[in-house]
Formats: structure tokens, sequence, C-alpha cells
């Protein structure tokens, strides 16, 4: 009984503080009352208690979360059933029974929270829910505590080469078979298809990893790693938004070769609940699985998506991507608000007069930002109704996205087609696992202009700071001080100590949380198969395990059937040959007492059985090992040939 | 009330009992006293917390490929390897377990069987939790710790006398996990002795009406002066009528107490009966220290005394027929 308990602590404990607060007090309630039964007799309550108390709880748990298929309905009412059954459990049914909902809700903390270290839990929770079935089918006495969790141990290790191929070659199939509400996609920091003034810069001081990228060959230059997300084409008066287009885009081929350095990658990618996938900066390849290009050469998926993806690609960073562009698309993309930001108009009216042409138009525009006293500033001024105006003429002071939302203003005032594109700049070497680690603070805006029958990338930020691009926002923020509370990072060891745990988040996230179809192409290619590949991982998979269970039945047979002590082996082989004409000793025969009857029943043996047992008994229980005594032993043994009398 | 489902699914399951028992008679044989569980004769399947088991982790591997988690993979695919490997634990339970059947001392009909085995482990694993019964009767634990032997007593139920054939030995375990049940049958060649339940104590006026004072074996040894409690059938009316002297007849061998015979053909009722009462007879007698003798179809056992000589009574009379009656 206790260790059905002891079970259900192990499944639940990690649900405890993440349900709703009158499931743990409930449970916790129960139990207290389960063991004051057990130890001081109280009565359990009866059917009529039991029965309105379950339905109770059950209509509770249905009416706070609205449903009882989500992750965290799902575990509250395992958690109220493993409860209600601890009353009562008095078969051994029953404690089966919440041993079994222990490790379903043991099963159900990996869909919350899978860091590093709920490896620990998941051994230590297999372990110990192992150990508590170990004890609970037992019909003898209990096993004392270190013996169950040997037991459990010595299974769940016998088990592990079996969960290993099973691990790395069961198939991986993309994507959810069921719609699932997914807990972690709400709530979470990131970029957004939509951004205001300051929704960048509020980001600007989160740590959170956004994606991790391990390049395959050269590496580009700090000052070239934009990486794409969202483009947004869409201009409010105030902030900017993506088109709103078909939910099924309908992909574009990549832009045939243009030219510059190729760059190869490998990109895992934080869960983010969005559709869309980061890639450096124009995609030409990528291997994430329902994703296409959108006509903003932005990478889409199907469904947004709740889990860890990696994915390979391979882009371009010239900063000039030559893409057929609708007359529509282009005039979507010189739209702007009427009414709104006046004195920018005006400015643009002014500039558009003195420029030559498109791109002398900009440069004076971006001029005007590197000598026009602005500020780059990470907590800039809030900003009215008509920003544009407000930041260019008033505050003067903003951070990437002000700058790259002012520049596109101005380019579409001025009848150039252009647009913000949201995304990641720059990211930190990791040098103990030779990847980048792009974080949320490296979040970007940036503006792409239609020159020449091209996208051309312009990043305003470049003019006004260009240390921000070069040396990255970390570096930036240092100094200037905004990121005070950030000092820490600046002392050499600590930084080396921040990096290392985050090399192994990475290999963590790399091999285990993103291990998907992905990496098992991969694995399959190394192993010289070739793609389409469920059907070849399947039959790998059943001969991978096949070949685990037969070498488990072998190690298993030979360990029980040999006699670990060398004399113990040959004396049994001794007893073999006298049993051929004689009989075998019988259960709990001493070898004296066996000697002395063989002797009785054959005295033409007994001088030689005599001698042997006696030397027998000395060479395993005198003590001390006498390999010298062993070889003597079975030199006789072979000469030893009783026949038939 | 029985439904006639229920009847039904009770003949059906018992059809098939038959004939799995059959089947595996067929290809086991009987077996000697002393045999060593070769892994060819250990059956297992999954118990039902084992099917729940599997379906558990079918429904969990569902929800890891649902929603992508790796971590839920590792945690079904572990569960699913803990399982596998108990399965060879289980069966590696019961191979090689050596069992000597050692007799069983006789009971009367009625008293349970107490039927002896040895254990022998010659492994060096455990055998933990095993359990010994007669295919549904109580069972009786039996495991082992690594090369060690034990002995224990199943007890078997008994109706009526006779040689007992033993009913099929089911030796059989569930550890480590519960998820699966292995189990052996042995089919023992033995059939040890069911004494007959002795009958009631019979009142002393009816006391002699299976036994009779057989003088035949006695030698006359001459008349000697009368003692008052000398029985009046020994005293010798003729000489008193010449001779006006109280004498009785002496006879050689016999003590104060002269032997009784009790005879098979002198007790009334069927075999069973007879068997019962002639049961009393002699441990009464063998417990008042008396000689005695019995008579039964074909033999003749004693005249003796003593416990040996009741247990070979006993024995005879566990088996005995009248002749009239078909052998069963």
């Amino acid at each position: 009984m206790a260790w059905a308990a002891a079970a259900l602590i192990f499944g639940g404990a990690p649900h405890l503080f993440a349900v709703v607060s009158w499931v743990p007090l409930l449970v916790l309630g129960v139990a207290g009352w389960r063991i004051a039964a057990a130890a001081w007799g109280w009565r359990l309550p009866s059917l009529w208690l039991r029965v309105p108390i379950t339905v109770i709880a059950f209509l509770a748990v249905v009416m706070t979360y609205h449903s009882i298929s989500g992750v965290e309905a799902g575990s509250a009412l395992l958690l109220v059933m493993g409860g209600m059954k601890l009353l009562e459990t008095r078969t051994e049914r029953d404690r089966i029974l919440v041993v079994f909902i222990s490790l379903f809700l043991l099963f159900a903390v990996f869909l919350r929270e899978q860091a590093i270290w709920s490896v620990a839990w998941l051994a230590g929770g297999c372990l110990g829910i192992a150990a508590a079935l170990v004890q609970t089918v037992r019909q003898g006495p209990l096993l004392p505590l270190p013996g169950a969790a040997l037991v459990a141990g010595r299974l769940l290790l016998q088990g592990l080469p079996l969960a290993a191929v099973l691990f790395v070659l069961f198939p991986r199939i993309p994507g959810p078979f069921w719609a699932m509400p997914d807990p972690q996609a709400t709530g979470r920091t990131g970029l957004a298809e939509e951004i205001q003034p300051g929704d960048i810069s509020a980001l600007g001081l989160s740590d959170e990893v956004a994606f991790r990228v391990r390049f395959e060959g050269a590496v580009p230059a700090t000052g070239a790693l934009y990486w794409r997300g969202p483009v947004l084409e869409r201009f409010d008066g105030r902030g900017w938004s993506a088109l709103p287009g078909p939910r099924r885009v309908q992909g574009v081929a990549p832009p045939a070769a243009v030219g510059g350095p190729e760059y190869g990658y490998q990109l895992v990618l934080e869960p983010q609940g969005k559709r869309w996938l980061l890639a450096l900066e124009t995609p030409l390849q990528w291997s994430a699985p329902r994703a296409v290009l959108s006509p903003a050469m932005q990478l889409l998926s199907a469904e947004p998506f709740g889990e860890r993806l990696s994915y390979h690609g391979r882009s371009v960073t010239s900063g000039s991507v030559a893409t057929p562009a609708t007359p529509q698309l282009l005039a979507a993309n010189l739209r702007l608000p009427p009414g709104r930001n006046p004195r920018t108009l005006a400015l643009a009216q002014q500039l558009r007069s003195v420029a030559s042409d498109d791109r002398d138009y900009l440069r004076r525009a971006l001029d005007r930002f590197r000598d026009g006293e602005y500020y780059y500033s990470l907590t800039p001024p809030r900003l009215g109704l008509q920003a544009v105006d407000d930041f260019l003429f008033e505050s003067r002071s903003g951070f990437c996205e002000h700058y790259a939302s002012a520049l596109a203003v101005l380019a579409r005032a001025a009848g150039i087609p252009a647009r913000v594109v949201a995304g990641y700049q720059g990211g930190e070497r990791n040098p103990f696992g030779d990847y980048w680690i792009v974080r949320q603070a490296n979040a970007h805006a940036w503006v792409e202009a239609w020159i020449d029958g091209a996208w051309q990338r312009i990043d305003p930020t470049a003019a006004v700071a260009p240390e921000r691009i070069e040396n990255g926002i970390q570096d930036t923020m240092v100094r200037s001080g905004v990121a005070s509370g950030r000092l820490w990072r600046s002392n050499r060891l600590v930084n080396r100590m921040v990096l290392s745990w985050d090399a192994a988040n990475a290999a963590w996230d790399r091999w285990v949380l993103a291990f998907g179809p992905e990496t098992q192409d991969d694995l399959l290619l190394a192993l010289g198969f070739e793609v389409p590949r469920t059907m070849q991982l399947a039959v790998l998979a059943g001969l991978g395990s096949s070949a685990c269970l037969l070498l488990l039945g072998f190690a298993l047979r030979r360990r029980g059937r040999r006699p670990r002590d060398r004399m113990a082996r040959l004396y049994e082989r001794f007893c073999r040959r006298l049993a051929a004409c004689l009989r075998p000793p019988a259960p709990g025969e001493t070898a004296q007492h066996y000697a002395a009857a063989v002797a009785a029943a054959r005295p033409d043996l007994a001088a030689e059985v005599q001698a042997m047992t006696e030397l027998y008994l000395r060479l395993r229980y005198g003590g001390g090992i006498d390999p010298e005594g062993e070889r003597e032993f079975s030199r006789r043994l072979r000469g030893f040939r009783p026949g038939r009398a | 009330m029985r439904s006639p489902w229920r009847s039904l699914h009770d003949r059906w399951r018992d059809c098939w009992r038959k004939r799995v028992q059959d089947w595996v008679l067929r290809r086991q044989g009987s077996d000697p006293p002393q045999l060593t569980l070769a892994s060819g004769r250990i059956y297992i399947l999954p118990t039902v917390p084992g099917l729940l088991y599997a379906a558990m982790l079918a429904t969990m591997l569902a929800g890891a490929m649902n929603y992508n988690n790796n971590l839920g993979f590792a945690l079904t695919f572990l569960l699913a390897g803990a399982g596998v490997a108990s399965i060879y634990h289980t069966h590696r339970i019961l191979v090689g377990l050596r069992i000597h059947y050692r007799g069983a001392e006789p009971v009367f009909a009625g008293d349970p069987l107490q039927v002896r085995f040895s254990l022998v482990n010659d492994s060096a694993e455990a055998r933990e939790e095993i359990y010994l019964d007669w295919t549904g009767s109580a069972a009786v634990p039996g495991g082992l710790p690594a090369r060690q032997s034990r002995s224990l007593c199943l007890p078997l139920a008994t109706s009526r006398r006779g040689s007992l054939p033993l009913p099929r030995l089911r030796l059989s375990t569930r550890a480590p996990l519960g998820l699966m049940r292995a189990w052996a049958w042995v089919h023992l060649d033995a059939r040890p002795l069911v004494y007959p339940r002795p009958g009631s104590r019979v009142p002393a006026g009816q006391a002699t009406d299976a036994s009779l004072r057989d003088r035949g074996d006695e030698e006359f040894a001459g008349l000697r002066a009368y003692q008052p409690g000398d029985s009046p059938r020994r005293v010798a009316w003729r000489h008193y009528a010449r001779s006006d002297e109280l004498l009785v007849q002496d006879y050689r061998g016999g003590s104060t107490e002269d032997c009784r015979w009790l005879d098979w053909e002198r007790v009334a009722g069927d075999a069973d009966t007879r068997a019962s009462r002639l049961a009393r007879l002699v441990i009464d007698a063998c417990e008042a220290d008396a000689a005695w003798g019995l008579r039964l179809p074909g033999t003749r056992l004693g005249p003796a005394r003593g416990r040996d000589h009741l247990h070979r009574c006993l024995a005879a009379l566990a088996t005995v027929e009248s002749p009239g009656d078909p052998q069963r």
C-alpha cells in the first residue's frame, strides 16, 4: 500500500505545482487519510462519500479547464483519479492500477517540461515506480528497499539497449495527428506577425534562446547574419503587420543561384507556437517538413508548431535578391494610411526633390539618421498616434524597429516599394560546441526596398549604431550600461560557465529533443540508406530490437546456468561422472556424506573419491585461492573414469 | 439461477481446459519423481495487468508521436524495455529448477494429504516468488535464493480411501513485475495411500460382530481351577457335571486376552463402509495394545500387535475391494 502511494508521489509530484491548486490539496488530504488509516486504523470513507467526492472533483476539473484532453486537465484528472483510487485500494489489482496511473502522470511531466534535468526525473521516476510495481505484485513478504530498487534497476538497465534502439530507429512521423492545445505556445516571448514601436526593444533584455545554429562549412561575418522572420508589408500609421493572405500559402520556387557564397547550416528552433520558421537571409534549400517559401521569401510551415524543430538550410546573404514581384504586391508595398504622419511625408517630398534616384534618396534618408542627432536606445520614449512623426522630429531616440519603420515610410512616401522584415541579427558564438546562440535579445527589424527589380536589404540601425550590427547586441548593451544587471556576464569565468551550460543544453536539444525525421534521415543517409525511409526505419527497428532481445536472452541464460565458482563447476562435473554409474548427490547432501556413500557402494573407487572430495573441500572452503590445487583437481578429474561396477 | 450464457461459457471453458490438459500431457508425458524443468515445458502468458501495461504503453506511444515528444518516446521505450526484460526473468525463474517428489505420509480419507517436495536451485540467480499448487488449490510459496534448496509440504484434499493418483502439480510465478505469468505442469506418476476414515466407535454389545475368537490357532494346554472373571464359555461344564469341580479350559499362546480376528466377511455394508468399520476396529485394537489379525478377501494379516501392523492393516484396507464389487 505504501508503495502504491510512493509511486503516485513519483509520478505526481511535478504536477502538484502546475495544476489548479485545489487538486494538490485534495490529493494530499486523501493521501493523509490513507496513511492515517494504515497507521492508526482510521476508517476509510464509505462508498457514499467517495463517489460524490470523485464526481465533484471530476466536474470541477472539467469546469476549470473546459476540457479533459489537454495536458493540464489530463494530469489534474489523473491526479484526482490516482488519489481517489488510494482510498479504495483493497485488492492487488487496485494497487497495480495506482502504479499505472503514476506512470501516466510521469509521462505527462514530459509533455510539460523537457529541460535537461528532466532526464534525472525520468530515470528516478522510472526506478521508483518500477520498484513500487515489484513490491506491489509480490505475494510473499516485501523485499527490503535496496533489494526492490536493485531488481527494478536491473530490469531497466536490461531494457535500456532495446529502448535505445527503438528511440533511434522508431520512425518519427512529422506533425500532430490530432489537434493539441499547446500550453507552451501561450505567453511566450518572441517575435510576432505584428510590430508596434517598442515591441522589439522589449525583447532586448531577454536572455531566452530563440534558436541555435551550427554552420556546415564557412561562417558568414557577424554583420551578415540576418535571420529572416516574418515579413511585414502593411502599415497602419503606427505599427507594421503581415499582409492578410490565404491560410494555405502557395509556395514559390526558391530564387535561382544569385551568386555569392552559399552557407549551409543546421538550425534548432525553440518552440514558438508560430507558423514561420527562421532562415538565414535568402533561403535556397531547406529540409523543414511541410514548409514552403512564401512570395515574400519567408519560410512558412503548414501548422504552428509547439515543439522544438531541427532542420537544415542553405542560404545566401548578398543583401539583394531578384525575385519576380507582381504589380499587386508592389502596390501593396507602397500603401500608406492617409492622413497619418504628415511631417514625414513632407520630409519625403523635400528629400525626393533633391535626390537624383532611388538609391540616392535612401542614402540621404540614412544620412539624416546618422548625422541628425538620433540616438539608439533600448528604452525609447513612448510614441503617440503619429508614431513616425513623433520619432523623426520629437524623440529622435529609438530601437531598430523605430528606424526601420521610419525608413520604410519614407521610402513608400517617395514611391519606392518597401517593407519591414522582422527577425534576428547576429548571435553569440559558443566555442564549447562550435555553434551560434541566437537569443530573443538578438531580435531585429530592417527594411527591404524594391530597387532596380530586386529587393535590397537596407538596415538603418547600421547607420545609427554600426557597433550593434558588427559586435552584436550583447556588447552594445554592456557598453551603454543599459544592461547593468547583465554585467556579471562580462566576467570571463562566469561567461565561460554560462556558455558551457548552454553547450550542454544545445547538445541536449539537438540530439534528444529535436531528434526527429530530420536527424533520422541524416542517420539513415550516414548508414548508406536512401530516402524514402519509413519502411526502412521500421525494418531496421525490427532487426535492431530482435538483436537486442536475442542478446539479452542469451546473456541471462548464461548467467543463470553457470555457477560462478570454478571449483563448484569442477565438483559438479565430478558428481556427474559418479552419477552416471551410481547416483547423484541428494539435495542438501554434504560432500563428505556423498563420498562416504559412494565409497560404501564402490570400494574400488573409495580411495580416489575420498581424496578428491578432500581436495575439493580444501580448495573451495579452505580460504584463499590455490591455482595449483585447482589444476591438480582438474587433472585428476580428467583421469577419473568410474566404470560401471 | 445461472444464465444459459453463463453455463455455455463454463462448458466451453471446461472443454478447452480438458483439451489443453490432454495436449500438455501428450507432449510432456508423465514425470519421474526427480526432474529438472526444461525450458520447453515452461508456459508463459501475459497477465491482465500485463495486457493493461501494454495498452498503456501503446497510449503513451500515440501521445509521444502526436506531441513529437522525445522524452515521451524515451519513457515509453524504457518501460517497454523493462517489460520485455521482465519476460525473460519470469521465464528464468522456472527454467532449470529441480523438483524432487518426496512422497506423502498416508492420512485418513477427508484429511489433507501432506505431499512433500524438495526444490533445488542450482543457478547463481535467486528464484523468487515461486508458488506450487494443484491447479486451483491454495498455493504454497516455494521461492529460493541462489544455490539453495528447500523442502515444502503441499496439502492435497482427500475424500475417500484408496491410492490417490496425484493431480497435476503446477509451479508458477509472476515475479518480478507481475506482467507475465510463467508456469510449469508436472504430472507425477505417484499414488500415495489414503486410509479409510475410521468409523465411529460402536457400542460395546456389538463390538464383537466382526471378530471371532479363534481357538484353532491355539493349543489346548489342560484344565485349571476357575478364577473369578474367567469366561463362562471356557468352563468345562462336562467335567463340572461329573465332579462338581469348577475347572476352566486353558490354552497356551493366549495371554489373559486372546487374539481377535477381524473379518471382512463378518462386517455388513459396502466396501467403503466395511473398510471404515474395520479401520476403527484395528485402531482400537492397537490402542488397547491387543493382538489382532485381519482377514480380507485374498489376504490375511497377522495376528500381531503394534503400530507397524496397524499401518499394514490400514494400507490393506485402503485398497481392498469386495470380491463381488467391480474394481474401481
